[in-house]
Parts: structure tokens; sequence; C-alpha cells
């Protein structure tokens, strides 16, 4: 066994590498996606195992586990072919083998310390295009993956250190940026020196036999850690099952269903039962459904170390053929939409187990409004997205959280001054939406909306959900308000047939783009909320009097003031009532 | 010239530097704050340094006051008028979280939704008007703000940065309402678009204003009744000063103003003893605050987060700050695994050997375990003449039990990962800025920094420590030296030859004038006057400009192929033809105090005086160490580690393989062998 000490420090150590090849790539990166955005990943991990030995702090959730279920396919594929050598490079983004979509490429590098697999370094990095259909790569008609891009299967850019130069012209041939993607390429390879140095720093200080050992039981302390939580949990199984609108392409709901069992500190991830794979785009590759239930899991016990072996004490049984498992020619693009789904699953089947820990379940929709156009005042192709901000859900702790970003991203909103400044559109209004918050003891938080108006044609593609299937409060908390996108046309508002789901719309100028997202699902019995917060509530416009008197149980005054006493005598009525009928 | 005092205003002590040049301490102590109104503190401290008010040409203070009515939501009831279909904007932010994982945590914005007001105007971006203001529905809401009973009204409307004149016409309507209002206008506070930011900028501005004016008034009049009626100026987050006239304001500019005092401190303390890249370490009892200083200037930050989506754009000095300080508890993860912060003892109950009731092992216990701290008389103890040592061994022993380690190593184990993690910290920050670490020398400072300087540049690969004169008070010195300073910006979003040269020549003539006119009304007494122009710029499209310093009366060509010089420094390559933008223009007005200038050669070694005393210390087992008084170490004196100097404010450790001399300034210069 290694002394506590050392183990310590060498997982301090090993964090830190993985952090500064973040920060390397964050500051070297000329995709302001990555720069501005951190939609990236790096991790270190075990030469025979493949297990996530340590992974950066910096980068985006929806990689967390998704770079170890990569690694170990690529570490399959090699020892096929006879093992990694020194200086072997692959790269790959195809969403089959890599999870997520094709937008992000990932880069695999084994480390030799004397000649032996020591262990291996990987990266993904978001590239702004990567050719296809839409500029941008968000698509919601694609019905196969070539529509959405270019597919690079798992190949050695660099074999043994030399480079493939035909295969990086290759790719630059097949993209709308070709100089950033290659400035892009050349900064996520050259991290790996920042990783190299790293190791070879605590090898030349602690031995490569006993840093090797630390990585072993690091691994069992997590895996220890981890399991310490789960026996927290009850055992039993726990099932919950949502829809998706429409997969954008057949205007159909679709199902997703998870049995979470959890027995002896171990948890198994079933999702029998789930709608096969999708024509269109909303899909999502195995390893990024994996890892979903990781962010899940994480977003619930943040304190778990970020490596293998916290992984460890899960199993899955996920449907072949299933839109959880999407194989070729599967398109993925609207894999956001699933991620939030199986967090939310996640969510909705703890809630039952460990409602005290589990919110409620956030806006659920990663959606994003993009427009693009050629701007009338410089000529210029541009394209603005717009992503779907939205309430979170409740929890036994607190009300639910305004306006936030997507579980597994942590990306902004534009600055609505700063986009007048680069698109022709000028916004009527960006609002709270008030009502949109699941009812509950801690109601969910407020969604938000907003309307612009467009000062020239151009075309307006969306891709979203949950509008026939809102975010779903827990413990006996309501449902939030649904999803809506419309676009006003002069003559009335206009819904999209699929509601959420639109590609490349023309809108003329003067034409005005609503949206609306849900807000969180609502925590416990609503009527059990304290009448002085449902006051507030009414009072900043959180809650509308109406919902107030429907979901709360709020009686008022002849001056529409909330009468406090006929409150709490109606509640008692209403109470009395759902336990009879129950 | 007469003598000068810095007065570092914290949540538990207030710190006082006197100088009679400004830069050598003549006095140097700590008195406890008095949060309730802590121009008294202030005063206590004056009193008990026995200075005579009439040989006192200046008094210089930083202060908490702001950043602790923010943190507190201590601040005055206002309310926000926007424009119609905005009110929300402060409370909806950018679309975030308050952290990574885990998806709870709940806003309390500084003005709630029931005071946000919306009336009908708008601008274009550049400023032309869409709808033009609705003085009449302004005038009815001035009557609702009556009734609202409201301090402050902050007014912030879309796209004012490029034409203020409706949030200005909207003042003065609301300021014939009610003159006893403070009213703020956001383009008045900053001229840069990014409408939540500036919003929220504004906002604690007018959040703040009428209890920073409370706050002016009665400092002054205390320091009146105390004997002192010359001139008080106030610390500001950037590194620069303002006069107490002008602090109501300001009052947005004081938040976090302590730690820049530091910053300032240190930057000038090392440039006089011929560093110019360092790095601030300030440990105190709960947090370490690290900055980054290049050529005499730190780091700056455009925007700072005050608290969860209450965004701050003003440009402070960037001081970075992780959960790690004397007080961080050590405590065993349910894998197994030491863990030293981020949970902090803080004040009450504090660290075990305070026996204040303190139960959980910290890093002070650590310390004082192996004999790096001495046990008597302790440092801002006033209840206690020494330390519980047993109390301290008997906590750690405990945790050393179930880690199976023995007494000493357990406390060695908690300052190695607390340790670590602040060097980690500091790696990351260079990194984050294209440094490298070891091309720096780390000025240490704060209570418990000299404690472990030692063990943070050995891991970080740092050549040398400073050590300055008063590590414990740096921060009340740094307020002696700093000068008076006003950040001026506007938002252009322009092509360079779009906007034309004489267009930016009067924008900068502009700023420059305002900047001047406001230091000639501050009557302070400077030396110079320096001015500095830069543009932010960036390529078409791109999110975040870089700054570039600029001269006025350059040409639309020289100022674009300034920029392209900047990007391929700091990214290796220019985009080549694509176009590019100026975001804004700025302009930095500096008064230049008369600061004394001290030449001392390079002291000739010399050998170490005989130690104070000797007693067993830990370093990877028990050697008798020598102890050194601080003021017994004269220029020049070398001393071998391991050794330990003590003084009144806190305790240096040099380890053994380190060597430290004491240089001509009275710094101690600590470097491994």
């Amino acid at each position: 066994m290694m002394d506590p000490v050392t183990l310590a420090v060498v997982r301090g150590a090993l964090e830190q590498i993985a952090d500064e090849m973040d920060l390397h790539l964050i500051h070297a990166a000329i995709s302001p996606i990555i720069s501005e955005t951190n939609d990236c990943a790096h991790g270190i991990f075990h030469p025979e195992t493949g297990e996530t030995i340590a992974q950066g702090r910096y980068g985006l959730p929806v990689f967390l586990a998704n770079m170890q279920f990569t690694v170990q396919n690529i570490l399959n594929l090699a020892n096929a072919e006879g093992g990694f050598k020194p200086g072997d490079l692959w790269i790959l983004n195809s969403p089959y083998v890599c999870g997520t979509h094709l937008q992000d490429v990932v880069l695999v590098s084994p480390h030799f310390v004397d000649g032996q697999l020591f262990c291996i370094f990987a990266n993904t990095g978001h590239w702004m295009d990567i050719g296809g259909g839409v500029p941008g790569g968000w698509a919601p008609k694609a019905t196969e993956i070539h529509q959405e891009g270019m597919l690079i299967p798992p190949l050695k850019l660099y074999d043994a250190g030399k480079l493939n130069g035909p295969v990086v012209q290759m790719f630059l041939a097949n993209v709308r940026l070709p100089d950033q993607i290659a400035g892009d390429l050349s900064a996520m390879s050259n991290v790996f020196n920042i990783g190299r140095r790293g190791i070879e720093r605590l090898t030349g200080r602690y031995g490569a036999e006993a840093l090797a050992r630390c990585f072993d039981e690091m691994m069992e302390r997590s895996e220890r850690q981890m399991r310490s939580y789960i026996a927290d949990i009850p055992d039993g199984t726990y099932r919950c099952e949502d829809w998706f609108d429409n997969d954008g392409v057949t205007d159909e709901p679709m199902r997703i269903a998870l049995a979470l069992t959890v027995e002896k500190g171990s948890l198994h991830f079933d999702f029998t039962g789930t709608a096969p794979q999708a024509r269109g785009p909303i899909n999502l590759a195995l390893t990024t459904t994996l890892s979903a239930c990781f962010v899940a899991l994480k977003h619930i016990f943040p304190e778990v170390p970020v490596n293998g072996g916290a992984f460890r004490p899960t199993r899955f049984t996920i449907p072949e053929g299933s839109l959880l498992a999407v194989e070729y020619p599967g398109p993925v693009g609207g894999y956001l939409e699933v991620v939030g789904k199986v967090t939310d699953l996640t969510f909705g089947a703890l809630a039952q187990a460990i409602p005290d820990r589990t919110p409620a379940p956030s806006f659920g929709t990663t959606g994003v409004v993009t427009i693009a156009g050629r701007h009338p005042e410089t000529e210029r192709y541009y394209v603005g997205v717009f992503p779907y901000p939205g309430g979170y859900g409740g929890s036994r702790q607190t009300d639910g959280l305004v306006h936030g970003t997507s579980p597994q991203s942590m990306a902004n909103f534009m600055s609505i001054e700063m986009s007048e400044h680069r698109y022709p559109l000028r916004f009527d209004y960006f609002a709270l939406r008030e009502d949109s918050g699941g009812p509950g003891f801690h109601r969910g938080g407020c969604g938000s909306q907003y309307g612009f108006a467009l000062l020239s044609d151009c075309l307006v593609t969306v891709l979203g959900d949950r509008v026939d299937h809102p975010p779903f409060g827990i413990a006996g908390g309501g449902p939030a308000a649904p999803n809506s996108v419309r676009i006003d046309t002069g003559e009335g508002l206009w819904e999209p047939p699929l509601r959420s789901k639109l590609e490349k719309q023309a809108v003329k100028a003067g034409d005005r783009v609503q949206a609306a997202s849900p807000g969180g699902g609502g925590f416990g019995d609503p009527l059990t909320r304290d009448i002085a917060a449902v006051e507030r509530d009414i009072r900043l416009g959180y809650v509308s009097a109406e919902t107030a008197a429907r979901a709360y149980g709020a009686l008022f005054d002849g001056n529409g003031r909330l009468d406090r006493s006929a409150t709490e005598r109606r509640r008692a009525v209403l109470k009395k009532e759902m336990s009879d009928a129950r | 010239m007469g003598g000068l005092v810095g007065i570092d205003v914290g949540g538990t002590f207030t710190d006082l530097f006197y100088s009679e040049d400004g830069l050598t301490a003549h006095a140097v102590l700590k008195v406890p704050s008095t949060p309730d109104d802590p121009s008294r503190g202030l005063v206590d401290a004056l009193c008990a340094a026995d200075i005579d008010p009439d040989g006192l040409d200046l008094i210089i203070h930083g202060t908490t006051i702001a950043t602790n009515a923010v943190i507190e939501r201590r601040g005055a009831r206002c309310a926000l008028v926007t424009t119609k279909g905005f009110r929300d904007v402060l409370e909806l932010g950018r679309r975030d979280r308050p952290h990574i994982y885990g998806l709870t945590g709940v806003q309390n914005p500084l003005i709630s939704r029931d005071l946000r007001f919306e009336v009908g105007e708008r601008l274009d971006h550049r400023g032309r008007i869409v709808h033009p203001l609705d003085e009449e529905g302004l005038r009815a809401l001035g009557l609702v703000l009556q009734d609202a009973k409201v301090e402050a009204v902050v007014i912030s409307f879309l796209h004012s940065y490029a034409n203020p004149a409706h949030e200005l016409r909207a003042a003065a309507l609301l300021q014939a309402i009610n003159p006893a209002w403070e009213i703020v206008t956001s383009s008045g506070v900053i001229r840069e678009y990014y409408e939540f930011e500036r919003t929220s900028t504004a906002v604690v501005q007018g959040y703040l204003q009428p209890l920073i004016a409370r706050y002016a008034r009665n400092l002054t009049q205390r320091l009146s009744g105390w004997g002192f009626d010359r001139q008080a100026l106030i610390m500001q987050s950037n590194g620069g000063v303002v006069p107490v006239k002008q602090l109501a304001e300001r009052a947005a500019y004081i938040v976090r103003s302590g730690p820049a005092a530091g910053v300032i401190a240190a930057a000038r303390v090392a440039a006089e003893a011929g560093f110019h890249r360092i790095i601030t370490g300030d440990m105190g009892g709960t947090s370490f605050d690290v900055a980054v200083v290049v050529d005499g200037e730190p780091e700056i930050a455009e925007t700072t987060n005050l608290d969860f989506r209450i965004p701050l754009r003003l440009p402070m000095i960037d001081v970075h700050t992780i959960g790690a300080g004397g007080g961080s508890i050590a405590a065993i993860d349910r894998g197994g695994m030491l863990q030293v912060g981020p949970r902090s003892a803080g004040a009450v109950p504090g660290p075990v050997c305070y026996g204040h009731g303190g139960i959980e092992p910290t890093v002070t216990d650590a310390n004082v375990v192996l004999g790096r701290i001495k046990p008597d008389d302790p440092i801002g103890l006033k209840d206690r003449k020494s330390l519980d040592i047993d109390a301290a061994r008997a906590a750690v022993a405990g945790l050393g039990r179930a880690l199976g380690l023995g007494l000493e190593q357990t406390a060695e184990a908690i300052l190695t990962i607390v340790n670590q993690t602040m060097a980690g910290r500091t790696r990351l920050l260079s990194i984050e800025r294209g440094y490298d670490p070891r091309d720096f020398a780390l000025v240490i400072f704060g209570g418990a920094g000299p404690l472990h300087g030692a063990a943070l540049i050995r891991e970080v690969g740092i050549g040398t420590m400073l050590v300055p004169p008063s590590p414990g008070v740096l921060c009340a010195m740094g307020c002696v030296i700093a000068d008076v300073r006003y950040d001026l910006s506007r938002t252009i979003e322009q092509r360079p030859e779009a906007l034309g040269e004489s267009a930016i020549a009067d924008i900068l003539a502009d700023q420059r004038r305002e900047g001047e006119a406001r230091l000639a009304a501050s009557e302070a007494k400077v030396r110079e006057i320096v001015v500095s122009h830069a543009a932010d710029m960036s390529y078409l499209g791109q999110i975040h400009p870089l700054r570039v310093p600029i001269e006025s009366g350059w040409g639309c060509a020289q100022i674009v192929a300034a920029f392209q010089a900047a990007y391929r420094s700091e990214y290796g390559n220019d985009l080549g033809d694509i176009p590019t933008v100026i975001v804004s223009l700025r302009t930095v007005v500096q008064g230049v105090r008369d600061h004394a200038h001290r030449v001392r050669e390079i002291p000739r070694p010399r050998a170490a005086p005989p130690p104070f005393s000797v007693r067993p210390v830990y370093f990877g087992g028990w050697c008798d160490t020598p102890i050194f008084r601080r003021e017994s170490l004269l220029p020049g004196m070398v001393l071998a580690g391991p050794a330990i100097v003590e003084q009144s404010d806190t305790t240096t450790v040099i380890e053994p393989g380190m060597r430290a001399r004491a240089d001509g300034y009275g710094n101690l210069l600590v470097e491994v062998e």
C-alpha cells in the first residue's frame, strides 16, 4: 500500500497536470468556442484498462466520462494492431466511437517510460466547423451523419512520430474555416507535451513503479468513496420515463425509460424500453449515454473525484439499436437534448430514493436558435447562435435558479447589445418568464423569454425539445411551463410544425422570433409552500395570482391581497380531499 | 514633508503603517476592527500608534466596508429604471450557475424585481434614437418611486454607452421630482457595452453610494475630532487612490481595495529590491490571494464577480483567492484521503491551539505541532499568553491515527497538502496569463504567508522569495505608496477607418480632459500627471478583445499594426486580412505623488548574528533550529536554513537547503541553494 501522504500529493499533482493541459489549450486555441466557453477536455488514462486517472477541471461536464470510454475503444483498436508505439497520435470524431457529435474532435496519444507504455493522454476540442450541410453543425432535419459533416474514423495522425500530412490536407479541404482548424489541430497536438513533461517530473520524483502503484490505489480509493455515497441510497429499483416531442423529421413522440437499481453499494442503469434509434438527429452515442449518467451523479454528489474508480460501481443495460446507442449512419446533431433527458431521468429515479439530495429536473432543452444570412451593412455572412437558458429545478434546500445554463455545459448567453452590433436584429424584450417554474414546496426557477425583430431577410434554425413534454416535478412538485417558439410574421403568430425544431426557415425583415424557455420542475407538495413565500412570489411576479390560487391554494381578499388564514383553511380542505381520493 | 499613515481596515483587524518618508516603517500595529462604524477602529489605530496629528501630511486607507455591504446585502434601498422590456436583465445575467457541479443554489439580486421599473425609450447600437424617451411615463414613475421610499435610483438603458442622452434626461427629470435621491446612470459609471455587466456595475454603485457617502462624512468628522484636517485618500481596487471628498461617487471603485493595496506594496518593494516580474502571495487566516505583476504593473481584471451574478465591470487588480489559510481544516474524505480546506475554522472558533472551542485540526495547529510557530505570546490573540500546544497535538494525532501516521508525519502531511494547493493555484494563475512561473520572484506576506513561502517556491520552482519588512501589514503600506488614478473607457465597436482618425483623437482628448478635471477637483497633491491611452481591439467576429497601448495622434494604420503585433506576440500568429475592430478606447490619468526614492547598494555579505534562541523544529525530523529576531538582521547578513525568523506580525520559515540574506531595504531574500 502507498503511504497516504504520497498518494494525496500524487493525486493532486496528476490533477494539476490535467488542469494545466486544459489551460494551455484554452490559451492557445483559435476557435472562440474553446477559448471562450472551455469546450474541451483533457485527461490521463490507465495504460492497461484505459480508465481515467485524472481529468482537467476546466473542461465541460459533458466530457466527464466520455473520454474514458473513448480511450478504451482506441486502446482496443491499437492492441489489435500490435499495440501503441512511442510517438503515435490517433485522431477521430466518429460519434460511434468517441461519442457527442462531429464537431468534437478527439486526440489520443500513448506515453512511454523506459520503453514501456506508462499512461495514455487524450483530449477533446470543439471545432467551429466540420463541413456538412449547416454552418456550425446543428442540422435538425439530418437523417444521416454525412449531412452533419466530415466523419473521421479512428486513424493515426502521427505514426511513430511521423505526421500524416495528406490527411491534414484532406481535413482542411472539407471545412469552412481551414485556418482556424489548422491552428486548433496543432494547439491540441502540442498540449500533450505539457502532459509528458508533468509525468516526467513525477516519475523523476517518485519513480515509475511507485507512480503506477499510486494510479491503482487512487482508483481504489475513489471507488470506495463512490460506494460510500451509493450506500447512502436505499436499495431498490427506481423507475422513470419521459418523452421527446419528436426527432425533427417524423412527428411522433419517442420514449426514454430508466430503471435504476441500487444494490449493495452499486448502481445499475437499465434503459430497456427506450425508443429505437431516431431517423432525425435526436440520438446519443453509447459513450455519451454513460457519461450523461455520471454527469447527473456528479451534480448530486459534487465531492466525488473524477477518475475511473468512481465509475466502477456502475453497470449499464442500454438496448442495442436504441436512440441511446446510435449506430452508423444515424445522425446525432441533437445529442444535447438526449443528454439532458438522461440527466433528468436519473434525477427522477434518484428523487424516489434520496429526495433530500436530488433536485427536480432543470429546463431540459439545450436547444439553440440560430440565425444566418448576409449582414446588410458589411455584406458578410454571419451566424448568430442563441442557446436556451432556463430555470433549474427546486430542491429540498431551495427554490430553483432562474435562467441557468444547461447542466452539461457552462456556456453563456450572448450580450444583447453585442448581438445588435453583430447581427441585423433588434431585441424587443429579454425577460423572466412568469409562471414558468413548476409549483412546489420549493418551486422551480423561472425560465426566460426573449423576442427580436429581424432587420433583414435571413434563415432561422431551431433545435430544441420539451414543448409537448415539459420538465416534470419530483416529490409531489408540479411540472414547469413547456418550451415555446413562435415567429410573428405580421399576420399572426406562427408555430413551427415540429414546435421547437425548424431548419433554415426563411424569414423576412420585420418578422419577429419569440422564444420562451421552460422553468425547472417543482420540489414537494405546493400546498406546503410557506404562504409568505407565495406572497413574495406574487409580489415579484414569479407566480401569477391565478397560479397561486390554482396550484398553491391561495385565496385573496376583496383588495386582491392574499388572505393568509383563508388560504390555510383552503389548503387544509384540499389536502384532505386529496388524501381521501387516495 | 510630514509623516504618512496607511491604514487597512479588514474584517478582523485594522492594520496601521506609519512612515516619515513613505517607505520606511516607523510604526506598525494591529487593532481590532469595529464593523459597526469602521472609522472608529481607524482612529483607535491612530491613537494606539501615538501619532501626532500635527506632524501628519496624509492619511490613506483601504477598507472592506463596500465589499461587506454587497456580500451581506446591507446597501441602500434602491430602484432600477430600464428600457421597456429589459428590467430583468439584472436578474437573468448571462445564463450561468454558481458551480460547475451541483444544480442547487440561488441568486439574490441587489435590487429585487418589485423595485425594477421600465420606461419607454430605445436607442440602436450606434446610439440613434429608435423610440424617444417617454417623459410623461417617467414622471408618473417618479411618483411611484416616491411611494416606494427608495434612497437611490439607478438608470440603465440599452446602448446608453453609445449615447447617454436618454439616461441623462431621465436622471434630470427624476432628480427634479426628488432632489434627495442619489441618482446613478449606467453610462456615467462605465461607457461600455454588455448590458448586464454595465447595469450590474451601476447597481453596485447606486447600492453603495448612500452608505459610502455616510461613511465619508463620519470619517472626516472623526479625523477632525482627532485633530487631523489635512487630506485623507482612499484606496481603490484599480491600485490608485481617490480623495475622501470624491468617495461617494467612486463607491464601486473601492470594493476589494485592501488586497489591491497589498499587491501595489509588493510591486513597489520588489522593484526597489531589483525584481520586476513577481507573483504576490498573501496568506491570512482563511484565504490565499495571488496576483501577477510584470514590470511594476499589476495584471488588471476587466470584470470581477463580487458574488454569484454580481459582476463589477471596472478595472481592478486581478487578485485570485483560494480557500487556503492558517484556519483551513484538515479532514479525511470518504475514500480515506487527507484533505486540507477549503473549509476553514475562521476567526471563530479558530484553530484548536487558540482554545476558543475549535476541535478540528488546522494548518496553524500543524505549524504549532512542528515547532514552527512559537507557543508563547501568540500574534493577534489578546486573551491568552500562550497557545494550547497539547490540544493541537491531540487533534493532529487523532487525525493521524485514522491515517496510520505518527503525530509529526500527520502535521507535515497537512502542510504538504495545503502547500500543494497554493502552489497549484500559483502555477495555474501564471499559465492562464501565458507566463512561466519560474521566471518570477515570490513576494510573500500576510500573517501566515512567510510560514509557507519557502515550501511554495520549492514546489513551484521559483528561485527567490522576498519577505518584506512588515509582511503582516503590507496592505496598509500599499495605501501609502499608491498614486491617484482615474480609469476612463468608452465602447466604440467600429472599424478604425469607419470611425476616422480625428474622431479617435477627439475621444481620447475628451477622456484625458475628464480625467484631468477629476484630478484637479480632487485637490490631491501630485508631482506629475501621467496619461496613457489604450485600445481594446479584435478581429471582426471575435468575442474577446486584446488591449493595445496607443498614443494620441496615431493614424488608423498605425493602430491596426500595433494590434496585429500584439496579437502575434499573444497567440503566435495574426489572422491576415480579416478586418479589425476597435471595441473600446481607454485612458488612464494618474496623478503621481511625491514618493521617497531610495537607492541602496547591495550590502556586503556578513555573518548572521547569534541566534536569539534555539528550539527544536521538525523538518522531516526534529532538529535544533536557530531562532532569530527580524530586527537583529542587518543588511548583508546571511542565514543558512533551517532557521526561523520571528517578528511582531509574522514568522518566517527558512527550510533546510535554503539560504536567506537581508538586503539594503530591510527585505529578507530566501533562495534555494
